[in-house]
């Protein structure tokens, strides 16, 4: 990625000049390849505008689907916001975890207790789940401060492995082995929505859809914020990170408790498009292998991984299922990890991430020339732009 | 049977210096995260596998020990199975054994040279890729030896492909409780993580019967809080 020279400030003209790219054009070859267009330039605008118009016209068409494909959609997406929440304590701050199925359990679970047993409204519910999730997740974060590593996994692990048990032990509330049953008339679309209860199936995929939107643009916001620089300073070199100044023991918990609450809205929308909760079959281990595997596919510590993440857990074992007995999905998921391991390393997303940067990568924008008046405003547009370097997603995709 | 036995210790040993050289050994020195989420696409996609070539039924596995209510011998009153006691007996032969290894044979000193520092110990001599292959290929063949002995005597008594899952997990928190280089650890890690479930369904009715695995992993992560690389694992330190 082309960091812009500092030379291009002090040109005696101001206007905006190119620095980067004779060099890089020398540096490749005869070939054009890769075009250099400018952050915030004509050209950078109409490609964001091309990808959220494409964004949109996908959700469209998702949208116009029959009830089953929609339905898979709606899973799709709340796996994808499960994945999310995943990424940013495993992609984002390198805490490796293999028991997000809990908290992912957890938002389900407070949905479907309310709603069952105290007769709230389904969406009125997600706060609550956010809530809920996000201590639970500080909780288990905690240890994160001592223990590291593959030992951290043993923490999460003992997450994982305890919800399920919980959710039997305290069989009363939460229906127990026997699985809680939501009816369909607790969960029919509010009135304001404009949705009957035969549309159920419509609600819930733009309700999905919106939720999936706010989680990403807060995502988004996090990774780019200081908060998300530090994050990502824990991930490549813890103590060269609290060497700078990152306070690790608010900083971990507090990660892992964002990242536990956005998996609890995923949770809440399962519950919601599920209608019946048995925790020995949905939430179980093996639920969280299957979250890490969506997010090592899709790509750790991308904007845009955890959606493909969702769409290859779900999609990849309904078209498999009819191969080989039913266990062709479970040779191809494993085949899938270790190439993509071998292959892109980054995941799906980092790779395709990559490859397009071979045809186009985008720079920080011009420098504003130097004067008093535009000071503040000229450091701080170039601060902006310099985006952190090893983010896989920047500099291509159209965030 | 027992010849059955030494085969698949061959065929473990064999597919685990092929998975070292083929797999681990391209991405081993990119990070500890891409060897774990290889090994994890490795589980299921052996285990997928397994269910594809020889479907996913239940098949009836032959007994190595002798497995009849009846054959037990009384001890104090308590009941010794004769198969637990021939596990018990197989771990103090893998035990005995794997120390002999690390503390009387070369291969042994390399091996733990190598677990040191790869690099001065490949510069005094030591051949790192041959030692990493065979200890991979060592560790899968006593990984068989486990599998045969277990197999009849978990909870279906079957084959089952679903029994491998738990026995990962087990074993992974077991090694990681006792430490993750201690011979020592994994026993001990092994016996406790087994004696502390037993005993919190047996004897701690509040759980319900229900919690004794989640209540026993949580004894450890305290303990793991205590000593963050297990019982018995050294310490590392980190130079700045």
């Amino acid at each position: 990625m082309t960091i812009p020279s500092v030379n291009g400030e002090e040109t005696e003209d101001g206007a905006s000049v190119v620095v980067g790219q004779p060099t890089r054009a020398t540096r490749i070859g005869m070939s054009a390849l890769p075009y250099t267009i400018r952050r915030k330039s004509v050209a950078h605008v109409v490609l964001i505008v091309a990808g959220l118009a494409a964004g949109v016209g996908l959700i469209l068409w998702g949208g116009s689907f029959g009830q089953f494909n929609q339905g898979q959609l709606t899973l799709v997406l709340s796996y994808a916001i499960a994945i999310s929440g995943l990424n940013i304590a495993t992609g984002y701050t390198g805490m490796i975890s293999v028991g997000h199925s809990a908290f992912f359990g957890l938002g389900a679970y407070t949905t479907g207790i309310l709603v069952v047993n105290y007769g709230w409204n389904a969406l009125a519910t997600i706060p609550i789940a956010l809530l809920v999730c996000f201590a639970a997740g500080v909780i288990v974060g905690l240890p994160a401060l001592k223990i590291r590593g593959l030992y951290l996994a043993v923490v999460t692990l003992a997450a994982g492995v305890t919800f399920p048990e919980l959710v039997d032990r305290f069989a009363g509330l939460t229906g127990g082995s026997q699985g809680l049953l939501i009816s369909l008339t607790q969960l029919k679309p509010p009135d304001w929505s404009g949705f009957t209860i035969g549309q159920e199936g419509e609600w819930l995929y733009w309700l999905s859809v919106v939720l999936l939107i706010i989680v990403m643009v807060i995502v988004h916001n996090i990774v780019q914020s200081r908060y998300g620089l530090a994050m990502m300073a824990v991930r490549d070199n813890e103590l060269a990170a609290s060497a700078s100044g990152v306070n690790i023991t608010v900083l971990k918990p507090i990660t892992f408790g964002v990242s536990s609450a956005i998996a609890g809205v995923g949770g809440c929308l399962f519950a919601i498009y599920l209608g019946s909760l048995v925790a020995d079959d949905s939430f179980t281990l093996l639920t969280a292998v299957t979250l890490l595997t969506g997010l090592v596919i899709g790509g750790q510590g991308t904007r845009f991984g955890p959606i493909i993440g969702g769409l290859v857990v779900v999609y990849v074992p309904y078209y498999t299922s009819s191969i080989g007995q039913g266990e062709s999905s479970a040779v191809l998921f494993g085949v899938a990890l270790i190439l993509v391991i071998f292959l892109a390393p980054e995941g799906l997303m980092g790779g395709i991430a990559r490859l397009a940067s071979k045809a186009l990568v985008v720079i920080p924008a011009t420098p504003q020339p130097f004067s008093p008046a535009a000071r503040s405003s000229s450091v701080d547009s170039t601060l902006a732009s310099n985006a952190p370097p090893h983010d896989p997603s920047i500099g291509t995709a159209p965030d | 049977m027992l010849a059955a036995l030494f085969v698949a210790m061959g065929v473990g040993f064999l597919m685990g210096v092929v998975v070292e050289r083929s797999l681990i050994r391209p991405v081993r020195r990119r990070s500890e995260n891409a060897v774990l989420i290889i090994g994890l696409g490795l589980f299921i996609a052996l285990n997928g596998a397994d269910g594809w070539i020889w479907g996913p039924a239940d098949k009836v596995f032959p007994q190595l020990l002798p497995h009849a209510t009846s054959d037990y011998l009384l001890v104090g009153g308590a009941r010794l199975q004769y198969d637990t006691i021939g596990i018990f007996l197989g771990l103090v032969l893998v035990v005995g054994l794997l120390n002999v290894l690390f503390n009387w044979t070369s291969l042994g000193l390399q091996m733990r040279a190598v677990a040191t520092n790869p690099e001065s110990s490949s510069l005094s001599g030591v051949n790192v890729g041959r030692v990493l292959a065979l200890s991979w290929g060592i560790s899968a063949a006593v990984g068989s030896f486990a599998g045969v002995l277990l197999v009849p005597v978990l909870p279906p008594n079957q084959l089952d492909l679903g029994q491998f899952f738990p026995i990962l997990i087990f074993a992974s928190a077991a090694a990681l409780f006792g430490g993750l280089d201690s011979i020592m650890g994994a026993v001990v890690g092994g016996l406790g993580i087994g004696i502390a479930e037993s005993l919190l369904s047996g004897y701690v009715t509040i759980l319900g019967g229900q919690l004794q695995l989640g209540v026993a992993l949580i004894i450890i992560v305290v303990v793991l809080l205590w000593k963050p690389t297990g019982l018995f694992g050294t310490r590392r330190i980190e130079r700045v």
